[in-house]
């Protein structure tokens, strides 16, 4: 049978392709796009950063070096949205990852009508943030909100409260949302992890005579560990890079109360189209978000296994 | 030849698209951005497009909204991209911004030579010109006033509505009972908030900017904020939610009941007569006066070619808006008042006494403060330091010396 295989190879791209070049010539095309999707608007946007580049006077626009991190270091806003960014993503993961596992756990029973549940526990991440932000504006509304009502009636409220109009709850309930918004994505995730984890292995441990407990300190947390590190990375990241539910819910107020790095670097460049300003906010979120994965990835020791 | 059916309907499906594209090439096509939202403000666009349309038929326009809040950003990043609209709306508060950002194209010439131009007096030009070029044809006007409820005013034994800020914290003791979840003031403490704490500073006498410089006068400023604030935080006339409360919270606790008195100006009235009855529920009246002012603002917003590519069409497009015809059909829909005179003389709007406050406001009412930099200081500074205020994070002193800081900044 001939398999082509002596077919004459033809002109340079023939002898091309017995080369050990050939391979980079395949990726050529990939590496283009990469660098022009990806490398180009990430070196792009970080040299705007010392840059003055503002949109409504073209006259300033021009190198300034280090200029916009010096003045975030004596920005007071900055700092407030560093702290809150850093509270604001922690909390939310944290009550995320718990009601995702909770939500993954009862999944993975595979009792009937656990495909219709699994649906429903989807369904507020299928929600894009901005009808999540206004669906709960709503609910927890001053004046209309059904779960300020329902407060109210069983005794836990004397009257209706205006959640995102006070300092001290306006973080909590906005955190609050997010993690109804996006625990769907952990339980999917630990789902799939929990699916992988031979049931031998519980066999065994009952064998042995461990209890749920230990079989889930032992087993469960240990076979989920990389499932678990990449999920939090990938939210870590999504919730310091999106704006949108805290722009809906609060703008960033009452005064700087919710106000995080991504909609600072939002609205300074969108309101005050001061892009080269956003752009240095941008960067110190970028660098924080690397030291984190970094970090993270070390300490649980994800690359040694 | 011979065809079948089968490539006889292909061929003429082609000729019908064919033909169609030729058409569409030969008849102008623009696009117009806006910001309107509500169904009042879409079905007066509706009009004006299909009016449009009859009398020009060879244009097509396609309308695209976007949220007022994201249009700056919608429109920087056009701008930014080299994908700008045809022709977008313009209001006095974003102009200097729009024009610094090579975001209009210079009208003069064309407003010189139109007749329309006749109907529309100098002050109309002011909020959409700058260094003696008009960029954009005014439409319609925003003009400040304040809704207040008759029956509660009645109850409360009140006889009209507050003429000045001292007659107006009088009638809200009187109009405010936490007990029944009634408050005498909607304030806009949220999105938006910035609005009515320059006006106050400015009724309390401090400009904001002057001969394009800023020029906040710390004492007036700091009586002004702490008068305001002190509506929340000490005489608790007004709904705790204020902090948050934007445009659809502080609409909605009047129409609900929650409030008697909100500030805003004409463009509401619909939505407000929908809800409540003209006359007997509510009523409106020309903004109370501070102390050393009276401030209302009478914002005209017009319509702006962002790019030379179909300027013939566009201009038809911008300009048609300044005619009675279309004035008229936005009103009816929307309760927008007219910038034209002409339409202003209608009689749908002569003859309705729910326009008498917005009729005096035009004697007296004020432009917007329009400078570059003004969106970015109302939005990112003066918000979030008067909620700081409202909230108790801070003080009326350090509140407006972070408006001063921030005027500088957004102006140096």
């Amino acid at each position: 049978m001939d398999t082509g295989s002596h077919l004459p190879k033809t002109g340079m791209i023939g002898e091309l392709s017995e080369t050990r070049y050939w391979i980079y010539l395949l990726l050529l095309p990939s590496l283009v796009i990469i660098l022009l999707v990806i490398a180009y608007p990430t070196i792009y946007g970080m040299a705007i950063s010392f840059r003055e580049m503002r949109l409504t006077r073209p006259g300033l626009n021009g190198w300034v070096g280090f200029k916009h991190y010096l003045v975030m270091i004596d920005d007071p806003v900055f700092w407030v949205a560093l702290k809150n960014t850093v509270l604001w993503v922690t909390f939310a993961v944290v009550l995320e990852l718990g009601l995702g596992f909770i939500a993954a756990t009862a999944l993975n029973r595979n009792v009937p009508g656990t495909g219709i549940f699994a649906v429903l526990i989807l369904v507020p991440y299928f929600l894009p943030n901005v009808v999540a932000g206004h669906m709960w504006a709503l609910l927890l509304d001053p004046r209309l909100g059904v779960i300020n009502d329902i407060l109210v009636r069983i005794g836990i409220l004397n009257s209706y409260k205006a959640w995102f109009a006070d300092p001290n709850t306006a973080l909590a309930a906005t955190i609050f949302v997010e993690a109804w918004h996006g625990f769907p994505f952990f339980a999917l995730l630990l789902l799939a992890g929990l699916k992988g984890i031979p049931q031998d292995l519980y066999k065994a441990a009952a064998v042995d005579g461990a209890g749920p407990i230990a079989e889930f300190r032992l087993i469960t947390v240990p076979m989920l560990k990389s499932v678990i590190a990449a999920a939090v990375i990938l939210r870590v990241i999504s919730l310091v890079n999106s704006p949108d539910l805290l722009l809906i819910l609060t703008g960033g107020g009452p005064g700087d109360a919710t106000q995080v790095l991504s909609l600072y670097a939002f609205q300074t460049a969108y309101k005050d189209f001061n892009f080269g300003y956003a752009s240095a906010l941008s960067v110190v979120m970028f660098v924080i978000l690397m030291v984190f994965a970094y970090a993270y990835i070390r300490l649980s020791k994800i690359g040694r296994e | 030849m011979q065809l079948n059916r089968r490539e006889l309907m292909a061929g003429a499906t082609a000729m019908a698209l064919a033909s169609q594209m030729g058409t569409a090439r030969a008849a102008g096509a623009i696009n117009y951005w806006h910001h309107f939202a509500s169904q009042s403000e879409m079905e007066g666009l509706a009009k004006i497009i299909s009016l449009f349309q009859a009398k020009y038929p060879g244009t097509k326009v396609t309308q695209e909204g976007i949220p007022n809040s994201e249009y700056m950003a919608k429109v920087s990043s056009a701008v930014v991209a080299g994908g700008k609209p045809d022709t977008g709306m313009v209001i006095t508060e974003r102009f200097a911004d729009l024009v610094a950002m090579n975001g209009l194209v210079d009208l003069s010439a064309r407003v010189k030579a139109w007749p329309g131009k006749s109907n529309f007096p100098d002050n109309r030009w002011k909020g959409l010109s700058q260094d003696g070029k008009i960029y954009a044809v005014p439409a319609f006007a925003f003009v400040d006033w304040m809704y207040y409820r008759a029956d509660y005013f009645e109850q409360a034994g009140l006889s009209g509505p507050p003429k000045n800020f001292d007659e107006f914290v009088q009638a809200a003791r009187k109009l405010t009972d936490p007990s029944k979840g009634r408050y005498a003031f909607s304030m806009r403490g949220g999105a938006g908030a910035f609005k009515y704490v320059i006006d106050v500073m400015e009724a309390f006498g401090s400009p904001i900017v002057k001969d394009g410089k800023p020029a906040i006068d710390r004492a007036a400023a700091i009586e002004a904020v702490t008068f305001y604030s002190d509506l929340f935080v000490k005489e608790k006339v007004v709904p705790p939610s204020a902090p948050n409360d934007s445009y659809r919270q502080i609409m909605e606790a009047f129409r609900t009941g929650q409030t008697a008195m909100v500030w805003h100006h004409t463009g509401s009235l619909s939505e407000i007569s929908g809800a409540l009855k003209q006359g007997t529920q509510f009523q409106t009246a020309p903004m109370p006066a501070g102390p050393k002012a009276q401030i209302a603002r009478v914002a005209y917003a017009g319509n702006g070619v962002m790019k030379e590519d179909n300027i013939e069409d566009a201009w038809q497009w911008v300009s048609f808006w300044g005619e009675p015809e279309a004035a008229i059909a936005l009103l009816e829909a929307t309760g927008y008042f007219p910038a034209s005179t002409a339409a202003l003389q209608d009689p749908r709007l002569t003859s309705n006494k729910i326009y008498d406050a917005a009729v005096k406001t035009l004697d007296f009412g004020r432009l917007p403060n329009t400078f570059v930099g003004a969106a970015g200081w109302s939005e990112n500074v003066v918000n979030p330091a008067f909620q700081s205020v409202l909230t108790g994070q801070s003080k009326p002193t350090d509140a407006v010396d972070r408006m001063i800081k921030g005027l500088d900044a957004a102006m140096r």
